[in-house]
């Protein structure tokens, strides 16, 4: 019996970059039937049931707390519940299902280029048309609390089932809200994002539904998940940097941890020895010029993690603070 | 109150009588009892009333695909029969029943309470209206049996006259207008426009008011040619020409006077007594060198009805800021509290809304002025005063 679910994209790009996301952390994602299966399971962890369910459905599984975990686009969670505190935790993003949700209007409306403008434009056109100008979009929720930010009120949401882009052109409304990535299925329509109208810069997210049944066993598989998945972060994102640090070792120690945010993973046991030293990798100049700043000439060299494990469980422990005691 | 009430047979019987009590002193004034249907098309709010009450609105499709709403309030409702039926004015119309609200970040405020109102449409004699309405609510609710009470008023046209009176651009003045309202943002878009605005748009504007009308006209009809292919979103060409020409002769002025943001912001920030806060805004409007003379006055004239139907002035407050979110109003705003066992409450809100009916399909302006009393409140008020 499994302890932990997580639900996973069923589908398309989001689903190959979930699997290539585990995989990566050295866990499989193996569908139970064939490719058609809707249940799947990951190496290494035969405490989880993983899920395969729409986009959609995986935000509102979270909110429900059918599932523990889940992975979708935060545009689709923050549109479920406007106020994620205490019903959704984000753990991660994740760094791939890139998406920004835009303010979108006619490429025809040449004096509109800000929620300023649009805003001018909203009171005319009740004005003038004696009907509010109408805004297409499947996300009601994000646009209404973005407009109530910015202070338009002269408006009405027409909810589009899908194509949104293509409402201004069909007539059905004025302007859009919808997501978009290139911006080019905008542009080829005839629609330009306004300045300052990004409402949401979303990615796919990690996120753990705080109203689920998080028993003792739900939350051990967690931090046990939640343990790889950071080790491998952190590797992918540091390098361990080996060097001999004659005399002077504690004072280059501490200008690499002020300098370079290293840490010492590993004291030599005799005096030539090698420290090895975690860098992160955007660091690892600074560590160097930091080095050599200080008088140390001893050869560098570096080596790539596959895991960095530490006592720490960041991630879990973010997680565990929202849980119930 | 919860979230779903249920009335027993007693409290049925208590909030009918206190009803019959506010709805007689409605008809003494001349008043005709109407009723418009719970179910109603949701267009006519959704269209008129702006996303704040959309989100706060019950809508529902029937089975052939229609959207329908369960009414937020019975002011829309009645208003839209006057003018479908082209009712004879001035006409004087009360009511007594369920709205229905959804309470989206409240879930324990009730979904559904009961309104007593009254609307009083198409009297040209604005501050007769105003005193009428007042006297009306007053003699309602002592009727209904209440005691204390304190009255909070506002005007939204007070500002208009200021923002009028000050030397902004046209498009401004409406911006500042239409969001005096909302805290916060408010301050930002003034201090927006102390700035001056830095967008693409408005330096391409910046560069156009350095041209004469007719070159600009010429340069932003070439630029129209360029997008003549995208969808138009509903506005025609010469909508976009017209404000962007409007923009251009702005353009020369695109600092607000540091000044002139002051003097909005103090007057804002007046409230207090009423009396206090009359002669605040006279101090600062005189020391600012700007003329209100019309609306103070109407505020003077408003604070010596109450008076002359028994409210003390120590009970009256004014706050610059007071206008109703309820996006219809348009002038004068006014509120009754008292207490219940948890604190203050607010019985009745009311208020001018002369845009409504035109709005609505009116075929010129109409004067328009009503109250709501939540008549559930003033039940519970009554208890804390001991009377029931």
């Amino acid at each position: 019996m499994a302890s932990l679910t997580l639900a996973i994209p069923s589908k398309g790009r989001l689903k190959d970059d979930c699997n290539a996301y585990f995989a990566d952390a050295g866990a499989v994602l193996k569908q139970a039937a064939g490719g058609r299966g809707y249940r799947a399971t990951l190496s290494g962890f035969p405490d989880i049931e993983v899920l395969l369910l729409s986009a959609g459905e995986i935000a509102a599984s979270l909110l429900a707390g059918d599932v523990h975990l889940g992975i979708t686009g935060e545009d689709l969670l923050r549109e479920a519940a406007p106020e994620l505190n205490g019903r959704i935790h984000l753990i991660r993003p994740l760094g791939f299902g890139f998406a920004n949700v835009v303010v979108a209007v006619p490429q025809y409306w040449i004096d509109v280029s800000t929620m300023a403008d649009l805003d001018d434009v909203c009171a005319a056109f009740a004005h003038r048309h004696r009907r509010r100008l109408r805004v297409a979009t499947k996300y009601t929720q994000l646009t209404r609390s973005y407009f109530a930010q910015v202070g338009i009120s002269d408006y009405r949401i027409v909810e589009s089932a899908g194509a949104t882009e293509g409402a201004p052109a069909a007539g059905t409304a004025e302007a859009i809200v919808d997501i978009t990535t290139t911006g080019a299925t905008l542009a080829a329509n005839g629609l330009k994002t306004l300045e300052d109208g990004t409402i949401l810069e979303s990615q796919a997210q990690l996120a753990a539904s705080l109203t689920a049944d998080w028993d003792g066993a739900a939350r051990a598989t967690c931090e046990a998940l939640l343990a790889r998945l950071n080790a491998r972060a952190r590797a992918k994102t540091s390098q361990i940097l080996r060097v001999r640090l004659n005399g002077q070792a504690e004072k280059l120690l501490q200008s690499l941890s002020r300098i370079a945010s290293a840490t010492v993973l590993s004291r030599p046991t005799d005096s030539s020895g090698e420290y090895s030293i975690l860098v992160p990798r955007g660091k690892l100049m600074d560590a160097v010029n930091a080095l050599r700043a200080e008088g140390c000439d001893a050869p560098a060299t570096t080596q790539d993690a596959d895991y960095v494990f530490d006592t720490a469980n960041p991630l879990y422990a973010a997680l565990a603070e929202q849980l119930p005691k | 109150m919860v979230a779903f009430p249920y009335t027993s047979s007693s409290e049925l019987k208590v909030l009918e009588i206190q009803a019959e009590a506010i709805l007689g002193a409605f008809r003494a004034r001349g008043y005709v009892c109407e009723e418009p249907s719970v179910l109603q098309p949701a267009d006519i709010f959704l269209d008129r009333s702006g996303e704040e009450i959309r989100r706060r609105t019950f809508t529902l499709t029937d089975p052939s695909g229609r959207d329908l709403c369960l009414r937020p309030d019975l002011t829309i409702p009645i208003c839209y029969q006057a003018v479908k039926a082209r009712t004879e004015l001035p006409a004087r119309i009360c009511y007594n029943g369920l709205v229905f609200r959804h309470q989206p970040s409240e879930p324990h405020r009730p979904t559904q309470f009961f309104q007593a109102g009254a609307e009083l449409l198409g009297l040209a004699d604005r501050a007769q209206g105003e005193t009428e309405i007042m006297a009306l609510t007053v003699e309602a609710l002592r009727a209904a049996g209440l005691k204390e009470f304190s009255v909070k008023i506002g005007d939204l046209g007070l500002f208009g006259a200021l923002v009028d009176a000050l030397d902004v651009p046209a498009q401004w003045r409406a911006r500042l207008k239409r969001h005096f309202w909302r805290v916060g943002y408010f301050e930002a878009l003034l201090g927006r426009l102390t700035q001056g605005a830095a967008s693409d748009a408005q330096r391409l504007l910046g560069s156009l008011g350095g041209l004469s009308q007719s070159e600009s006209h010429a340069a932003i009809e070439g630029l129209m040619d360029l997008v003549a292919d995208a969808p138009q979103g509903a506005r025609t060409r010469e909508e976009i020409v017209e404000r962007l020409m409007e923009q251009a002769a702005d353009a020369a002025a695109l600092r607000l006077d540091p000044k002139i943001a002051d003097v909005i912001t103090r007057l804002l920030a007046v409230s207090g007594t009423a009396e206090q806060a009359l002669a605040e805004i006279r101090a600062l409007t005189r020391d600012a060198g700007i003329a209100l003379d019309a609306p103070l006055e109407a505020m003077q004239a408003r604070l010596a009805a109450l008076k002359s139907l028994g409210v003390a002035s120590d009970k009256i407050s004014f706050a610059a800021r007071f206008g109703r979110n309820m996006e219809y109003y348009t002038g004068f705003v006014f509120e009754l509290w008292a207490r219940d066992k948890e604190g203050p409450v607010q019985l009745a809100g009311g208020g001018r809304y002369d845009t409504l009916l035109e709005m609505l399909g009116a075929d010129r302006p109409v004067s328009a002025i009503g109250i709501a009393i939540r008549t559930e409140r003033v039940l519970a008020a009554r208890r804390q005063e001991g009377g029931v």
